[in-house]
């Protein structure tokens, strides 16, 4: 097992949530997005967080690790100044492109697992791994396709990445929920072949199935939204995790559509239970 | 780095946004589902930009930006809100609220339709809805 970065229960802090996160009980990190800020000016709620001892971590969406013309060096470098003035603990990032070439398709695509784009990635991942002073950890993506001629399965693909880099896993119960769905896959197959041992925390999000048009061929799909509650499903899965790999830490992610404060305080407090952060264990500190 | 994998990877992307045929070997069916689901995604971030463009359209918001942006790249939420704008205005049906938004941003700033938009360094008026907006030295005055 990898040493922890961070512990226990966390949330993805959002301006919009500020409150709703500041008052969370038993909040032990926070992930923000890096691209929203500015290392000079931090926002005030996420310094307050860190102030009263609540680990943030830094998370990256646009960085675009898997883009084959290479790593765009000044998003690299914002990300470590994003470390450095949270004093995070660690930083993460996406298995994924966004940008290549001049184009920007403003949301995380999918690399082929090849040999090719594996090269690729590790190449970008370790010039990114030379500017921060934390550890980097990769979260695989929700993908509604895969690309054509691929040679390895998602879990050859990441365990490779992970060996030839050194980098953490941050693995997304509610991704592995949507590709198996999207695959007509076992979500617990995949997560017995995935490197669980690298962990180093999870994301869990909601999401919803959207009917196909069987007259064109589509079957229909799970989107990771993260602007719906969290499915049964992907609490299952997380629990189905816990009993494999119990994780060091676990946090909610939602990007719009808040709920009531109420409603998402309790949504946390579902995942603390589910990865069983709270409740006893908690107070006396000794694993279950 | 990796030329061929580059263009694949340019390939697909102007597949989802650029309205390019998708690339041989994927699941065409698929690939549409995820252009539909990236002009949603779009319409959502024009909307924290252009606010009274958005909520003036309501729910129907999402499906004036695929009519206007499916197929054309992507400039930035700012921008794709200004030229939903002014395509509407050209067509006549830009209410009142939303061309007082497009007035007061118009006065301040100059775009092109093509580059990004720069503060203007004359001064400027511009009439929105039942609003006149008169900017002198990056200071903007409603009036009416």
């Amino acid at each position: 097992m990898a040493e922890p970065v961070v512990h226990g229960t966390g949330v993805g802090w959002r301006p919009e949530i500020a409150g709703v996160v500041a008052d969370l009980p038993e909040l032990d990190f926070c992930e923000v997005i890096a691209e929203s800020v500015d290392p000079a000016a931090p926002p005030r709620g996420v310094v307050e967080l860190r102030d009263r001892g609540i680990a943030v971590v830094p998370h990256g969406v646009r960085l675009s690790l898997g883009s084959a013309d290479g790593l765009d060096r000044h998003r690299a470098e914002h990300l470590a100044a994003c470390a450095a003035a949270l004093g995070a603990p660690l930083v993460s990032e996406h298995v994924s492109f966004t940008r290549v070439a001049g184009r920007d398709a403003g949301h995380l695509l999918p690399v082929p697992r090849t040999r090719e784009a594996l090269d690729v990635l590790v190449a970008n991942v370790t010039a990114t791994q030379s500017l921060l002073d934390v550890p980097l950890a990769l979260e695989p993506i929700a993908a509604l396709f895969d690309w054509p001629g691929e040679e390895l399965t998602e879990a050859e693909f990441l365990t490779r990445l992970l060996d030839r880099t050194g980098a953490l896993l941050l693995l997304d119960v509610a991704n592995v929920h949507a590709n198996a769905l999207n695959r007509g896959a076992d979500p617990r197959a995949v997560l017995d072949a995935l490197p669980l041992d690298r962990v180093a925390y999870v994301h869990v999000a909601g999401g919803s199935e959207h009917a196909g048009d069987a007259a064109h061929g589509d079957p229909g799909v799970y989107h990771d939204t993260h602007t719906d509650a969290v499915p049964d499903e992907v609490l299952a899965l997380l629990g189905e995790l816990c009993d494999r790999a119990r994780p060091p830490a676990v946090m909610l992610e939602r990007d719009g559509h808040y709920p009531p404060a109420a409603e998402l305080t309790a949504e946390v407090a579902t995942i603390a239970r589910t990865a069983r952060f709270a409740g006893p264990t908690r107070l006396t500190g000794t694993a279950p | 780095m990796s030329d061929a994998l580059a263009a694949a990877q340019a390939a697909l992307v102007d597949s989802l946004v650029a309205g390019a045929a998708g690339p041989p070997g994927f699941d065409v069916v698929r690939l549409a589902t995820v252009r539909r689901a990236l002009l949603r995604k779009r319409a959502g971030e024009i909307a924290r930009i252009w606010p009274l463009l958005a909520a003036v359209h309501g729910p129907s918001w999402a499906g004036v930006v695929a009519e206007h942006l499916d197929g054309v790249a992507p400039g930035g939420s700012l921008r794709d809100g200004w030229d939903v704008a002014r395509a509407l205005r050209a067509a006549g049906t830009l209410p009142a609220s939303a061309a007082e938004e497009l007035a007061s941003r118009e006065v301040a700033w100059r775009y092109d339709g093509t580059s990004a938009p720069a503060r203007r360094r004359l001064p400027a008026v511009r009439r929105g809805g039942r609003i006149v907006f008169v900017q002198v030295g990056g200071r903007t005055v409603r009036l009416g």
